[in-house]
């Protein structure tokens, strides 16, 4: 156990940033988990400009139809951070075996399991839980779409009759062949070059993107999300339920990941449950308080007792008035960093949490001055947030959540470019 | 038109059973339909509106009490349509193509209805020639267009395209909605309104209507 820790300059970097201290150079990650990475199309149109290898890019995560950003690339843009995924993905098949697979016209690879059908109705691209095309589909991409959403497979609910453990499948320890997996993918990442971020053990609580079960056969439960969200309301005890067996579960196999890296993981991701929408949120603080909380608190706390890693909570939206409850419950740091909704300027955050909370992403706006900007835009406001945000460390540059399918790929290497300049060329 | 305040609070509370006994009670009591609606359900969605605004009320309260709505509406609808009621106006509304998305569509629906319109949802990734189809059915006071993602806002605009291609654009009002989507690029595309929220949805679409 205890892996030895390398630390060069790069990964020296993320962790000045980390401890609120001013880096080298302001630090940046692409890639790096499912919610700070580009769409594959964005990848490839990268990988043209940069002039790397002409080969199709690999779709790392289904869902989403993220590009796998590989070391080339990285080092192209001047990626400080190396992501560690679980082999598994969303859609509970492993990502291995890659095929080819035409994708709007751009040749791609996807895993053997990524099986599809067209719906003969709609032309949509319907995708299978766990590559079995016996069941029944668990997500759909429209005909000339760019991502999946999750098909809702729920009957009616009787929210006076729930078991909580119907909405528990799937959170089990993790075998040993997965944990010799985990340790093996650490190792290749911890080289020293760059941080170590880890996208390995499903602590989400309420995740609107996991309560669906795009990855079960037949899942049973509250998966329709509209009903989730009645489920905080109408039924507190039975998420209580979930959300202790959750966390639970996710402590036992972070301890057994941690019996066999130590330290050798920077950034761990927790949880992506969106609190925020673009002018308010999802429900009130008191609400955070004391239904979800004490959770995070539970989590957090098994973290910074046992291990030197820093926890990383993304939350959408209008989500500031949260940070407070967030950071009495021990995350450290919080993305996307959405400046565009309300009550999230750029300023004020860096004012009012410096030294306090990592800000990781919030460096360009991914509604409007990335996809639909000229590349003078970009730059502008990316300087702008750099300036705001970098000053004392405590900002890790990230655009505000994936990079979008349709981006101008002038407007991206707008950005890279941006950062460049502020990082001194 | 006295206010029943047992199926006010059924409706304000998002209490389902409730708010079916209750109107069921009214309507057995001999209370007219749109006595019920005007004087009791539409007041209750109103203080739901005004305690989202006020944010005591999130989207989980405004799911409940829109599920409670349409419980009570059930048995309301018929008896209306017998009786040749006008509603508040027709909306047509829909996600529009390319977006599978329809939270903020449902909710925006469900806070229409609540304030007396009839709607006609058309669901999501619709085309523009199904919205066009619509509109020539339906012949809708108002068109509703959602989006979720930045990749698909800009099928407001073909839509909005298509609509003006088939001669139909001045013949109804159209608002926009959904997380990427702004008062600029309402005005853009040529909308004629733009809801920050559910509830802002149905104060344009009032003052649309008045100004038809």
């Amino acid at each position: 156990m205890s892996a030895p820790k390398p630390i060069g300059p790069r990964r020296q970097r993320v962790l000045d940033a980390l401890a609120h201290r001013t880096p080298d150079k302001l630090p940046v990650d692409f890639g790096g988990c499912a919610v700070t990475g580009m769409h594959v199309s964005v990848v490839a149109a990268l990988r043209d400009h940069y002039g790397l290898d002409r080969r199709p890019v690999k779709v790392c995560e289904p869902y989403q139809m993220l590009g796998l950003i590989e070391a080339d690339l990285r080092e192209a843009i001047g990626i400080d951070v190396a992501p560690v995924f679980g082999r598994t993905n969303m859609f509970g098949f492993d990502n291995t075996n890659w095929r080819p697979w035409l994708f709007n016209g751009l040749d791609v690879l996807v895993p053997e399991g990524f099986r599809t059908t067209i719906d003969p109705e709609t032309g949509s691209t319907l995708i299978y839980p766990r590559g079995d095309t016996t069941a029944r589909p668990s997500g759909r991409m429209p005909k000339d779409g760019f991502f999946f959403d999750a098909i809702i497979r729920q009957g009616e609910i009787d929210f006076d009759h729930l078991d909580a453990e119907d909405n528990l499948e799937g959170y089990t320890l993790l075998t040993e062949a997965q944990l010799d997996a985990i340790e093996a993918d650490i190792a290749a990442a911890n080289t020293g070059e760059q941080a170590v971020f880890a996208s390995i053990v499903n602590t989400a609580l309420g995740d609107i993107a996991f309560v669906p079960g795009i990855d079960l056969t037949d899942p049973r439960g509250v998966r329709d999300v509209a009903d989730w969200y009645v489920l905080t309301k109408a039924r507190p005890d039975i998420v209580h339920a979930i959300f202790d067996r959750v966390v639970d579960n996710g402590i036992e196999n972070l301890a057994r990941i941690h019996a066999r890296v130590g330290d050798a993981i920077d950034v761990l991701i927790i949880c992506g449950t969106d609190f925020g929408t673009q002018t308010s949120a999802f429900c009130s603080v008191k609400t955070f308080n004391s239904l979800w909380q004490p959770h995070y608190a539970r989590l957090c706390g098994w973290i910074h007792a046992n291990t030197t890693w820093k926890t990383f909570k993304h939350s959408c939206g209008s989500s500031e008035r949260f940070f407070e409850s967030m950071i009495a419950a021990g995350i450290d740091i919080i993305n996307p960093v959405q400046c565009s909704a309300s009550g999230m300027d750029p300023q004020m955050l860096k004012d009012r949490y410096r030294g306090r909370l990592v800000f990781w992403g919030g460096g360009v706006d991914t509604q409007e001055t990335l996809p639909f900007g000229t590349p003078g835009d970009v730059r502008r406001q990316v300087l702008e947030r750099c300036e705001i945000f970098a000053p004392g460390g405590g900002f890790v540059f990230n655009a505000i959540h994936n990079v979008q399918a349709m981006t101008p790929a002038e407007n991206v290497v707008a950005m890279i470019e941006a950062v460049r300049e502020f990082n001194g060329g | 038109m006295a206010r029943c305040e047992a199926l006010f609070d059924a409706i304000v509370d998002g209490k389902i059973a409730d708010a079916q006994t209750l109107v069921g009670e009214r309507l057995a009591a001999g209370e007219a339909p749109m006595d019920i609606i005007a004087g009791t359900l539409i007041p209750a969605m109103d203080e739901v509106g005004q305690l989202f605004q006020d944010e005591e009320y999130f989207v989980p309260e405004l799911m409940m009490s829109g599920r409670a709505m349409k419980a009570a509406m059930a048995p309301l609808r018929p008896l209306l349509a017998a009786a040749g009621a006008v509603p508040a106006g027709v909306v047509v509304a829909g996600t529009v193509k390319g977006d599978l998305h329809d939270i903020g569509k449902n909710l925006v629906i469900s806070m229409l209805e609540g304030s007396g319109f009839k709607v006609i949802d058309l669901g999501t990734d619709v085309t523009p020639a199904r919205f066009v189809d619509a509109i020539r059915t339906h012949q809708p006071n108002i068109l509703c267009l959602s989006a979720l993602l930045t990749v698909t806002m800009l099928a407001m605009k073909s839509t909005i395209e298509a609509i003006t291609a088939a001669g139909l654009r001045d013949s109804i009002k159209i608002m926009v909605g959904g997380a990427p989507v702004h008062e600029k690029f309402a005005r853009d595309i040529g909308a004629d309104g733009y809801g920050v929220t559910a509830t802002d949805a149905v104060s344009v679409a009032r003052d649309l209507v008045s100004v038809a």
